[in-house]
């Protein structure tokens, strides 16, 4: 379904993703995690085409992402929705409209211009808002909305794009931890009832060992693990996130139940 | 720097010592450039009086003559006043019109200009330094060098002036709206970008909405501008209240009266639409605040 | 589920929100329309002459030499643009231009070649056409044209015949016969044909032998491109001086006036409110009245002129700048002029050092952003009231003939409000940044 391979992205001399190979045969939900300047981002940006690869191949169902251009590589990526860290929202324009922004990829820019959104549109943007459970916030701007809300509306956009792929980059790294909770049930929940493929970049272990089918461990643009949640041992976290012993997991947490289990620092 | 100067109480003579040596040299570089300053100021001021047709002491108690003679006319023909100030009306809606369509020719061209020169909303990086150079140049251009040309190649009236302010315009806007953009958060571009969004698409969603009041703001500052530039553009031959000034107000015409008609209208106009652009642009930054 | 409500809600703020967007853009273009509509824009175009447009660009960057035959006498002479300053000395003729006992042989642009007979026979071999042949005799022009047979590129009449081609022009009339030939570049910018210097290039005048013998060659030079007779380039850097004069005058004047004002007409300064608002007053009219009428009242007291221009300048900016600068006074920070009052410094003093090291970035900052743009007005005010490089460019522009002259002043003046535009924009950040 998703082939990656030898993927590279070069800032200058510094390789941000190097040489970047992997396989995904059916639709799963993947986190990618490792420590902050690992190569997470730039490599979801890449496959958004967002950020061009320096060299490397990704084939989406013999599709070539890589390579796309103008209209294709736009096609694509409605094809294959983004969730930001900071959910990228217009912050002066009302919900509903954020959401439909979801759609632009259909619509000729004039008519967007004009704010010709069909009326099927609109009904199922609220429809999704509905089922992400911030129908009532449909009105509002979007920068009056808490973070949570605001990543939920993202989150609404992005499956507004109907799309194949639904990638997360950091998405409850903004967020307190009753909101991140919300916020990958939403993400798991898309997984488990559309079946669509969820690539999350995440910087907590416990997260990434609770929702995901599959990780994937970067250090330093490389991949250093790739396997199930419970191949995922401390060792090999320590070795993702070159701690050393005193590393703990718990450190990196930002779920509820695990913070309450653990014992708070004084 | 003289903050951490005065620091350090400890350092002893030589941190005094320089410190002095610093406000010394402060002075003297101060004063230097007073004087060169007051010295060009000066000799400026008698190059340019040697150089003009009158002298300035001459010509000062000469200042109220002309406006006493206009006065004085307007004065015994006031009856007529009112009529000139009908007559005279379209003229002014000419150059009010010159002015509108030139700023608004001007934010739309300067609007997509800024946006092709600013970091990270142009389509394409190479196209940047490329509109820079373009609008320097147009903003570079005078009015009346324009103006000139195309009176010359389509006669008088006020297209000729209309193109030449928007020309202007549009690389004056440009400059000051790129500014804008600047500031603009690129966050909402990149999650259009994400959806797939087009490059009209995303300025337009994304761009538009976070800096229109700044926009907005620039170009009712812009039009109160070209209010005047169309009013003096018209003074050599683009039409408008400019043009109507200049054939009413040469010598041996005994048409003072209307002048002065016309000086009113002016006058009025130009206050009017600085007040109200004031007022307008006050309640844009406030809104801008929430 | 969203109630029913909430839905129309949307579906109405969406109907809303669709006029608004719809009327903005029909706004914009009805607007546009009704301007086309009201300036006549289709009747300006069919009226416009777009030949002119041509010769304007064309004169811009090329200009023509003349050889000329009196039909009377049957002398020859040779001018630069026909003028008399570009004149050749008697029988002396540009190298493509060649006078024997055959007559004259012109070679023109693309190999084009025009001979004339000593009796005055044209004979032109256009390439693509063929042998066009004109004599000027006392009924009229003899030629092997016929106005069926001529093409669209020659004009003729009895007693005229005119050919204009991509190799250059001929004119033939009873009493003359003219040929053009156009070459790129401004003509004589260096040295007009009277000066030693002419012909010469740069290595040659530099390091060459004399030229001249009674001047050095670099002094020469220089003396004689300064001095240039067509284009004047004295005097075109003397108006360029002028106009930065008046705006550095009147800019400056401005602001040392309304300084001090400014302080009058600022709350929080001036405990008397009628003065405040009079002074406010006269800061609205002095901007009111604008810069075109100030220029035209003080012209009459003060003829034409720099002064003139700097004076209409200052009037202007002394209203503008007091407005800005009594704004600015009261944006200021009061707890920095308490501080300064608390050692018990005087009015002066608190005013000196609690309030202008507050206000001199933004007046520093309008001071120079004023100088460059009224760099700008200087051109305009200048083409009013006559003087400066505004004044030669509108005598240039009138005259509709010497177009590259007005492409040179055109060039300067970009680069003058350019220069201007760094210079305010390095000083801007040297200053304040030191400041």
């Amino acid at each position: 379904m998703l082939n990656v391979r030898h993927v590279t992205r070069l800032f200058g001399q510094k390789a941000a993703v190097d040489n970047v190979s992997f396989d995904v045969d059916r639709s799963m939900m993947i986190g990618i995690i490792g420590r902050s300047g690992a190569g997470k981002s730039t490599f979801l940006r890449m496959l958004n085409r967002l950020t061009d690869a320096t060299s490397g191949e990704i084939l989406f169902e013999g599709r070539d992402v890589l390579s796309l251009r103008g209209k294709d590589k736009r096609a694509w990526q409605s094809d294959c929705a983004m969730v930001f860290q900071q959910f990228n929202l217009v912050p002066r324009m009302d919900v509903v409209s954020n959401v439909l922004h979801g759609t632009l990829n259909r619509h000729s820019a004039l008519r967007t211009a004009l704010n010709l959104f069909p009326r099927d549109d609109i009904e199922r943007a609220m429809d999704i808002l509905d089922r992400l459970g911030v129908g009532e916030q449909a009105p509002k701007r979007a920068e009056a909305l808490s973070g949570g809300q605001q990543q939920r509306v993202a989150i609404a956009r992005a499956l507004m794009q109907d799309p194949r792929v639904i990638l997360a980059d950091e998405p409850i790294a903004s967020l307190d931890p009753m909101n991140a909770q919300i916020v990958m049930d939403t993400l798991r929940r898309i997984h488990d009832e559309d079946g669509r493929m969820v690539i999350a970049n995440l910087h907590t272990l416990d997260t990434a060992r609770r929702y995901c089918d599959r990780v994937i461990g970067m250090r330093d643009g490389r991949i250093v693990f790739d396997g199930t949640p419970e191949q995922l041992t401390t060792g090999v976290a320590r070795d993702i996130y070159g701690a050393d012993e005193g590393f703990s997991e718990a450190a990196t947490s930002t779920a509820i139940d695990t913070i309450s289990d653990a014992p708070i620092p004084a | 720097m003289s903050d951490t100067a005065l620091g350090h109480h400890t350092g002893g003579g030589t941190t005094r010592d320089a410190y002095f040596e610093m406000v010394r040299r402060k002075r003297l570089y101060g004063g230097l450039t007073i004087l060169v300053f007051v010295v060009l100021l000066v000799s400026g001021f008698v190059l340019a009086d040697g150089r003009n047709a009158g002298g300035f002491w001459n010509g000062l108690s000469q200042l109220g003559d002309f406006p006493a003679t206009v006065v004085a006319e307007a004065w015994e023909s006031r009856a007529d006043m009112p009529a000139h100030l009908v007559t005279y009306f379209p003229a002014l809606i000419d150059t009010i019109n010159i002015a509108a369509a030139s700023t608004l020719i001007g934010v739309l061209i300067g609007g997509l200009l800024s946006m092709l020169s600013t970091r990270g909303l142009a389509p394409v990086p190479w196209l940047i330094p490329i509109c820079r150079r373009i609008m320097d140049i147009m903003r570079a251009l005078p009015e009346i060098v324009l103006a000139l040309a195309f009176i010359f190649i389509l006669g008088g009236g006020p297209v000729p002036a209309m193109i030449a302010i928007a020309f202007h315009t549009c690389g004056a806007l440009g400059k000051l709206f790129s500014e804008v953009n600047e500031n603009a958060d690129l966050k909402p571009v990149e999650g259009l970008a994400s959806v797939g969004a087009s490059w009209p698409q995303r300025m337009w969603l994304a761009v538009v909405p976070q800096v229109a009041p700044n926009y907005l703001s620039y170009a009712l500052l812009r039009f109160e501008i070209n209010i005047r530039a169309s009013a003096i553009l018209g003074f050599v031959g683009a039409g408008g209240i400019g043009y109507e000034l200049k054939n009413t107000i040469s010598w041996g015409q005994g048409k003072f009266d209307e002048a002065a008609a016309i000086f009113i209208l002016l006058f009025l106009a130009i206050v009017i639409v600085d007040n109200l652009s004031d007022l307008a642009r006050n309640r844009l930054t406030h809104g801008g605040k929430k | 589920m969203t109630d029913a409500v909430m839905q129309s809600e949307i579906h109405v703020l969406f109907r809303r929100k669709r006029i608004m967007a719809l009327a903005l853009p029909f706004m914009v273009l009805a607007y546009l329309a009704y301007v086309v509509w009201t300036f006549d824009v289709v009747g300006l175009m069919q009226r416009a002459e777009p030949g002119r447009a041509q010769t304007l660009l064309a004169d811009s960057y090329s200009y023509k030499t003349h050889i000329t035959r009196s039909n009377r006498t049957g002398d020859w002479d040779a001018a630069i643009e026909g003028e008399r300053k570009g004149k050749y000395d008697e029988g002396v003729f540009p190298a493509w231009a060649v006078l024997n006992d055959t007559g004259m042989t012109i070679a023109l642009n693309h190999g084009h070649e025009v001979t004339v007979s000593p009796e005055g026979e044209m004979r032109y071999d256009v390439p693509g056409f063929g042998l066009i042949t004109a004599l000027p005799t006392r009924r009229g022009i003899e030629t092997n044209l016929t106005p069926e047979t001529a093409p669209d590129w020659v004009n003729m009449s009895n007693t005229r015949l005119s050919i204009t081609t991509r190799g250059g022009r001929v004119n033939v009339t009873k009493s003359k016969t003219e040929v053009f030939r156009y070459f790129t570049g401004w003509e004589l910018f260096f040295f007009t044909l009277d000066s030693p210097y002419h012909g010469h290039s740069v290595t040659e005048i530099l390091f060459g032998d004399q030229i001249d013998p009674t001047r050095g060659n670099v002094a020469g030079a220089l003396h004689d491109f300064w001095m240039n007779p067509m284009w004047h380039h004295h005097q075109v850097a003397w108006a360029m001086f002028e106009t930065i004069l008046m705006a550095f005058l009147g800019t400056m004047g401005a602001g040392l006036i309304a300084l001090p004002l400014a302080f009058f007409a600022a709350r929080g300064f001036n405990p008397l409110r009628s003065t405040r608002f009079a002074l406010r007053r006269v800061f609205d009219f002095l901007r009111g009245v604008d810069g075109l009428i100030w220029t035209i009242l003080l012209s009459r007291a003060f003829g034409p002129g720099p002064l003139t221009g700097s004076l209409a300048i200052m009037l202007t900016d002394t209203g503008t700048f007091g407005k800005l600068f009594s704004e600015a006074l009261e944006n200021t920070d009061k707890k920095q002029i308490e501080g300064i009052q608390s050692t018990g410094a005087n009015r002066l003093q608190r005013y000196r050092f609690g309030v202008l090291p507050q206000l001199m970035p933004v007046l520093l900052s309008q001071i120079l952003y004023y100088l460059e743009s009224n760099t700008r007005s200087a051109t305009i005010i200048g083409a009013i009231t006559g003087g400066g490089i505004g004044l030669l460019l509108t005598q240039a522009m009138i005259t509709h003939k010497d177009w590259e002259e007005v492409t040179y002043y055109i060039i300067l003046v970009v680069l003058m409000v350019m220069m201007m535009d760094w210079l305010s924009g390095w000083l801007r950040r040297k200053l304040i940044k030191g400041g």
